[in-house]
C-alpha cells in the first residue's frame, strides 16, 4: 500500500513521516515516535488508556487512523511537563496517591487536563463524568478525583495570584 | 419508585497461601555512604509493596527512607519472595526485609560496639547515627561502615520468613491454614429504582483491621480499589462461559465500574497489632473486596424486602425478582 505522508505536531514539535495509512495514531505514537506513555488497553475505544489530546479534545488514539491526525496537533502525557517541571495534575496525582499500577494514569491525567482547561472549578460530578471514559481497575477512582480537586484548587489559587 | 436500603457484611480472610509453605527472602546491604539497598523478589503491581518494604528497612536500620533503594522482582539478582497474591507481601516479604535489615544492623552495631567500647545491646541507630541509650554518640554509621570495609567486613544482612501453618487433616479439615487473618466490616447504602431495576450504590463505609497500616495512604488506596471491584462484582461483572469459551472477552462486553459507577467510599483503618507481623502489619489486598458484594446485596434486600441469591444484581434480575413477588 502507498505510504501516507503525515505531517502533524506532537507535543509542540513538528513531525513529518511516511506511514502505512492503516496505522492507528496509537501505533505511530508508540512504535514510531517511541512515546510509550500512551498505553493500549482494549484497542476498541472502551478503556481510555490510549487517550491523547487532539486539537484540544480528548480522543482514544486507538480509534484514530494516522491520516486523520494529518495537520493536527497532538499532546501526549510526555508533553505536559513544562521545562522539566511536572504539570500540576501530575504533581497532584503523586501527592494524592492516585497512581497504583499506573496503566490508566496517562489517560486519566490528560482527561482531567482537558476538563480543567475548560472548567477550572469543576464539581465532583463533573470530574467523575470527565474521567468516566477512562477505566481504572486499581484505585476505585477516589484518589484520582481527589487529585483532580487538588490540581484545580492549585490552578485557581495561581490564577487568582496572577490576576492580582 | 426509588427505595433506599442499608446492608452490612463482615469477613475474615487468611493472609498467605493456604496450609502451605510460602516463604520470602530478602537481602539488605548497607553501603559505604550509610545508605542501603534492599533486594527482594516481591513484585509491586501497584499496591505499593516497594514503598512499604523501603519503609520497613528504613525503620529497622534507623536511616531515612530517602536513603533506601529497593531493587524488586529482578530474577537476576533478587531472592525469591513468592507471588504477589494471597494478600501476603506486606506480611511475608515485610517480615523477610525486617529480618534482613535487623541482621545488617546487628553487624554494624557489633563493629560500633568494638569501636566505642560499649556493649552492643546498649547501642541503636537513629537517623544514620549511632545512639547510646537515649543519647547520640556523635558517630555516624558511615564511619563504622568505613571501618568495616577497611577490615574487609561486609554489612550484608539476609532474612527469610515463612508463615507458620500446618497441613489440614484430610478427614476433619482441622489444622492451621494461615498464620494470621484480616478482618473487615463494610456497610453499603443503596438506592434501587423499582421501575428500571437499577441499583445505585450511594456510599460504602469500609472498616479494615490491617494490624498496622505501614503506609495509610496505600491502605486507603487498596480499600477504595477493592470496594470498586466489589461494586463491579455485585452489580456488573459476570463471567459467562459457553462451550469452554468466555462470552464477554472484551471491555465492551464485560463491563467494569467507571468513575460514574463508584460511590463515595469511606475507608476506616483499624490497627489491631499482629505480633507475628512486621511492625504489627498484616495484609489488606483481597480483604478489601471480600465483603462488598454481600453488603450491597443485603442493602438491596433491605430496600426491596426481597432477598436475591444470584450475582450480579443486574436490572433484569432485580425486575424479574420484583415481578415474582
Ligand atoms: S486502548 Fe483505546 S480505548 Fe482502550
Ligand atoms: S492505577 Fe491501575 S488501572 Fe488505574
Amino acid at each position: 500500500m502507498a505510504e501516507f505522508h503525515l505531517e502533524m505536531k506532537v507535543n509542540g514539535k513538528p513531525i513529518v513521516l511516511d506511514v502505512d495509512p492503516g496505522l492507528r495514531l496509537l501505533d505511530v505514537l508508540r512504535d514510531i515516535l517511541h512515546l510509550t506513555g500512551t498505553k493500549e488497553g482494549c484497542g476498541e475505544g472502551e478503556c481510555g488508556a490510549c487517550s491523547v489530546i487532539l486539537n484540544g479534545k480528548l480522543v482514544d488514539s486507538c480509534l484514530v487512523l494516522a491520516p486523520q491526525a494529518n495537520g493536527q496537533e497532538v499532546i501526549t502525557i510526555e508533553g505536559i511537563a513544562q521545562n522539566g517541571e511536572l504539570d500540576s495534575l501530575q504533581k497532584a496525582f503523586l501527592e494524592a496517591g492516585a497512581v497504583q499500577c499506573g496503566y490508566c494514569t496517562p489517560g486519566m491525567i490528560l482527561a482531567a487536563k482537558v476538563l480543567l482547561d475548560h472548567n477550572s472549578t469543576p464539581s465532583r460530578l463533573e470530574i467523575s463524568k470527565s474521567i468516566s471514559g477512562n477505566i481504572c481497575r486499581c484505585t476505585g477512582y477516589t484518589k484520582i478525583i481527589q487529585a483532580v480537586e487538588i490540581a484545580a484548587s492549585r490552578i485557581a489559587t495561581k490564577e487568582g495570584a496572577d490576576h492580582a | 419508585m426509588k427505595k433506599r436500603g442499608y446492608g452490612i457484611a463482615n469477613m475474615w480472610y487468611g493472609i498467605g497461601n493456604t496450609a502451605n509453605h510460602n516463604p520470602s527472602g530478602a537481602f539488605v546491604d548497607i553501603l559505604d555512604d550509610g545508605t542501603a539497598i534492599v533486594l527482594t523478589g516481591c513484585a509491586d503491581i501497584g499496591q505499593g509493596s516497594t514503598t512499604v518494604l523501603a519503609q520497613i528497612a528504613a525503620e529497622t536500620l534507623g536511616i531515612n527512607i530517602e536513603d533506601v533503594v529497593v531493587v524488586a522482582a529482578d530474577t537476576e539478582v533478587t531472592p525469591d519472595a513468592g507471588a504477589t497474591s494471597a494478600s501476603r507481601q506486606t506480611y511475608v516479604s515485610g517480615n523477610a526485609v525486617r529480618l534482613a535489615a535487623k541482621n545488617a544492623r546487628e553487624q554494624v552495631l557489633a563493629k560500633a560496639s568494638e569501636e566505642l567500647n560499649i556493649q552492643a545491646e546498649r547501642l541503636s541507630i537513629y537517623q544514620g547515627q549511632i545512639w547510646v541509650g537515649d543519647n547520640p554518640s556523635g558517630v555516624m554509621i558511615k564511619e563504622i561502615i568505613t571501618q568495616c570495609r577497611s577490615e574487609g567486613v561486609l554489612t550484608l544482612g539476609h532474612g527469610s520468613f515463612d508463615p507458620v501453618t500446618t497441613k489440614l487433616d484430610s478427614e476433619t479439615g482441622q489444622g492451621i491454614p494461615y498464620a494470621t487473618y484480616a478482618f473487615a466490616t463494610q456497610v453499603a447504602e443503596v438506592e434501587v429504582d423499582t421501575e428500571t431495576g437499577i441499583v445505585e450504590v450511594k456510599k460504602i463505609v469500609a472498616a479494615h483491621d490491617v494490624g498496622k497500616a505501614i503506609n495509610p495512604q496505600n491502605v486507603e488506596g487498596q480499600i477504595e480499589g477493592g470496594c470498586s471491584m466489589g461494586i463491579g462484582y455485585a452489580l456488573l461483572e459476570e463471567v459467562v462461559v459457553k462451550d469452554g469459551e468466555i462470552q464477554g472477552p472484551g471491555m465492551s462486553t464485560y463491563l467494569i465500574p467507571t468513575a460514574m459507577d463508584v460511590s463515595e467510599v469511606y475507608p476506616i483503618i483499624i490497627e489491631e497489632y499482629e505480633a507475628s507481623g512486621p511492625y504489627g502489619a498484616k495484609g489488606v489486598g483481597e480483604p478489601a473486596l471480600v465483603p462488598t458484594a454481600a453488603a450491597i446485596a443485603n442493602a438491596v434486600a433491605d430496600a426491596l424486602g426481597i432477598r436475591m441469591y444470584e450475582l450480579p444484581l443486574t436490572p433484569e434480575r432485580i425486575i424479574a425478582t420484583i415481578k415474582r413477588k
